[in-house]
């Protein structure tokens, strides 16, 4: 016992003590969520280079060009930060074009004349705005004829469009009652049109205190998607960046004939057990960093509410297992192969496993309580993650699913454990050829 | 009062015989050489000696432990050490922190100035606190000669201790195991090199394809051989293949060994000898470790082995 100790206390302190590893614990983070932090982090820093945008209003005068100009105009004003009177946006520049003849023939021309000026550079895109929208009845209802249309061969820049669609509805609109020649005033019309949006809150509940009821809070959109992910997302990470350097550790330990030494002081499952607890007290020191930081951040910002600390605790449990179980996989890969070249094709079956929640959190997500994924959550291989996954989505599962998908793992752990015990005694003085999955299973049942 | 025990062991792997029906009694306060071709099962004893292998049918007992012990019990163990022939260190480790790590292993705490006064034996305290990989082959061998003995064991197996070593660090690590029987520890080692085992070895033990061929004092192998080897210093360059009573002739470069048939006449071959040239050196030697390596180990020897066994 005080041997497997004496291991887990090297393998902790050879894996905490590097600068690699605090490097990887920033690094990590940020490479997950590389693409959002990025983004986040340019969201200030768009190209300001001035867009020319054409428009031809075929109306009769072109009476919507004007509020789209009005739309503009305020848009380009808020371009310049005014503290530091730099651009932060793109101005927009907009050139009226005046109607073709209202022929089939003319209206394609002017739009290829228009798309040219396009693929030269010379414009961003235009807007093309046809006569029939002022009919009722008309323009929203025959979407073959694209009456409105915004031409332009960046389809997936649409700044413009977006800025101009809401304003330019009801420019149209108005315009149409114009030409209706209602009774009923503007203003009216303009309050019963007012749009409705169905808001998401959460329970109302009565204050156990004074006995008051209490009304619900507006449901954050994000927060009840972004922490069951986040779990799950951070699980796999640590387990990915601790069993696999786990791995590494035993097959160098091989390449380097340190087994060897190591094997004539300690028991081959000692050593293998005390890697193990090393790496696990590794993987819940990352955890505890990332949770802290995460937990912390989250009470600054008033989302602690979506992070209840028992689940906090369930995932250190659930953290715990994953690692014992994933570990214990990785070592015997690890001491069934003499490179880690080898290892590869013996890691995909474990890769497909640990990527298995994954593949489904999607699913999980939106309907966490169905047959499906509750007996997937039973699977040991996924419990971890599927179940913390399940657990954060409220309402959260019924008590006892967590105790069972625990007790499952467990046991299924120490089967890992056991078996992984074996596959390294074996493999551990094994030089030379690595082993197949059939060779390693003979070592599991015969020794 | 044995160190090490062995009876009647066999091992096999899949269709080789390793190691067939050895018996071996390595007596406490020894120095006993382990020699052989490379690939006769001397790893597989050190192995099973260190339970890193297990014999297929026999006992092996170390340290007087009881003979109705259980065959899994390692805690003994902790009072042997063991130097496999192909080392490792842990690269990144400090030379200081790796021996710490060895010496608890073998549950010595404290290792502190243990560790201090082998380094400073070694020549090494100013490397305590480099990281292994900075050190460079020499070095690297002589820590780990430090990590296999810091636990102060009884029994010490060391496979191949002095490959690689140059003559100085050579010197260091004889004295070093010299000064540790002293001590009161037993040592085995096995090596290819056979003027050390001659020095070196109370006992010698030759394993060829997993049978013992050798074992006993170096005299009494050599009685076994008897006289039957002259050395000469001949000037010129005359062959001597074809000289009467010369079984074969081993040319060592300045001198020849001549191996005699048997019922040779010594003075016969003197003075044919001295026919054949100036003689310069005659000496009736007996056969060195050397020799008797050969004799075993080279295949078309097979029938003179016979001969003397």
């Amino acid at each position: 016992m005080r041997k497997m100790f004496v291991v887990a206390v090297r393998e902790y302190l050879a894996a905490v003590r590097t600068k690699a590893f605090l490097v990887t614990l920033i690094i990590m983070p940020v490479l997950m969520s590389g693409s959002i932090l990025v983004q986040w982090l340019l969201r200030d820093s768009h190209d300001t280079k001035t867009k020319k945008f054409v428009v031809v209003d075929r109306t009769p005068s072109g009476r919507l060009y004007p509020s789209i100009e009005k739309v503009v105009q305020a848009y380009n004003e808020k371009t310049i930060d005014p503290a530091t009177n730099k651009p932060i946006l793109p101005r927009f520049d907009l050139e009226p074009v005046p109607a073709s003849a209202n022929t089939p023939e003319a209206i394609a021309e002017q739009r290829f004349e228009l798309s040219e000026r396009v693929r030269n550079g010379d414009l961003f895109g235009f807007l093309d705005i046809g006569a029939e929208v002022l009919q009722p009845g008309q323009g929203e209802t025959s979407k073959q004829e694209r009456v409105v249309r915004y031409q332009s061969n960046r389809p997936t820049s649409l700044e413009f469009p977006r800025l101009i669609e809401g304003p330019l509805l009801f420019a149209i609109q108005d315009l149409r009652m114009d030409e209706s020649h209602l009774k009923v005033p503007r203003e009216t019309i303009h309050a019963i049109m007012r749009p409705v949006s169905v808001d998401t809150l959460g329970l109302t509940s009565r204050n156990p205190v004074t006995g008051a009821i209490e009304d619900a809070t507006l449901v954050d959109r994000i927060a009840p998607v972004a922490v069951p992910v986040g779990f799950m997302i951070l699980m796999f990470m640590i387990i990915m960046m601790t069993a696999t350097p786990l791995m590494q550790g035993v097959v160098e330990e091989k390449m380097q004939r340190i087994a060897e030494v190591l094997l004539g002081s300690v028991r081959p499952f000692d050593l293998m057990l005390g890697k193990l607890l090393g790496m696990t007290a590794v993987s819940l020191t990352i955890t505890a960093v990332y949770l802290g930081c995460a937990y912390g951040a989250a009470r600054q910002y008033g989302f602690a509410a979506y992070i209840p600390p028992d689940l906090l605790a369930w995932f250190v449990v659930y953290q715990a297992l994953a690692l014992l179980m994933y570990g214990s996989l990785f070592i015997a890969i690890g001491a069934a192969c003499t490179d880690m070249k080898e290892t590869q094709n013996l890691l995909w079956p474990v890769m497909l496993l640990a990527m298995l929640p994954m593949f489904l959190m999607g699913s999980v997500l939106q309907e966490p309580n169905s047959t499906v994924a509750v007996s997937l959550s039973f699977f040991p291989f996924a419990t971890p993650m599927l179940m913390i996954l399940r657990q954060s989505v409220p309402p959260g599962v019924p008590a006892w699913q967590p105790f069972l998908g625990v007790a499952l793992a467990v046991l299924t752990t120490l089967f890992c454990v056991w078996a992984a015990g074996r596959i390294f005694r074996v493999g551990l003085l094994m030089q030379g050829k690595g082993a197949k999955i059939g060779e390693m299973m003979r070592w599991v049942f015969h020794g | 009062m044995s160190a090490i025990v062995i009876e009647d062991v066999t091992k096999t792997f899949r269709q080789h015989v390793a190691v067939d029906n050895l018996s071996l009694q390595v007596p406490r306060g020894s120095i006993y050489g382990f020699i052989g071709p490379n690939g006769s099962g001397k790893t597989t004893t050190l192995r099973m000696i260190m339970r890193i292998l297990y014999p297929d049918r026999g006992v092996i007992r170390v340290l007087d432990e009881p003979t109705d012990g259980d065959p899994n019990n390692r805690s003994i163990l902790d009072r042997v050490a063991y130097l496999p022939e192909e080392r490792g260190l842990y690269k990144t480790m400090k030379v200081r922190d790796v021996l710490r790590f060895y010496a608890e292993l073998k549950g010595f705490r404290r290792s502190g100035p243990e560790i201090a006064a082998w380094l400073e034996r070694m020549d090494l305290s100013a490397w305590a606190d480099k990281r292994v990989e900075a050190l460079s082959k020499g070095m690297a061998q002589k820590v780990q000669f430090i990590a296999t003995v810091i636990a102060q064991p009884e029994l010490i197996l060391l496979d191949e201790p002095f490959s690689g070593l140059d003559p100085v660090n050579t010197d260091t690590l004889r004295d070093s195991i010299l000064e540790l029987r002293r001590n009161g520890a037993t040592i085995v080692f096995s090596t290819h090199d056979m003027s050390v085992a001659e020095k070196l070895c109370d006992f010698i033990f030759m394993i060829y394809k997993g049978r013992k061929v050798l074992d006993g004092t170096l005299e009494s192998i050599q009685d076994a051989y008897g006289s039957d080897t002259i050395r000469v210093y001949l000037d010129g360059t005359a062959t001597l293949d074809d000289l009467p009573g010369v079984a074969k002739v081993t040319d060592l470069g300045r001198f020849q060994e001549l191996r005699l048939a048997p019922q040779a006449d010594t003075q016969a071959i003197l003075a044919s000898l001295m026919q054949r040239g100036r003689l310069r050196h005659f000496e009736i030697n007996r056969p060195t470790l050397h020799d008797i390596f050969v004799r075993i180990a080279r295949p078309d020897a097979g029938s003179e082995e016979k001969s003397h066994a």
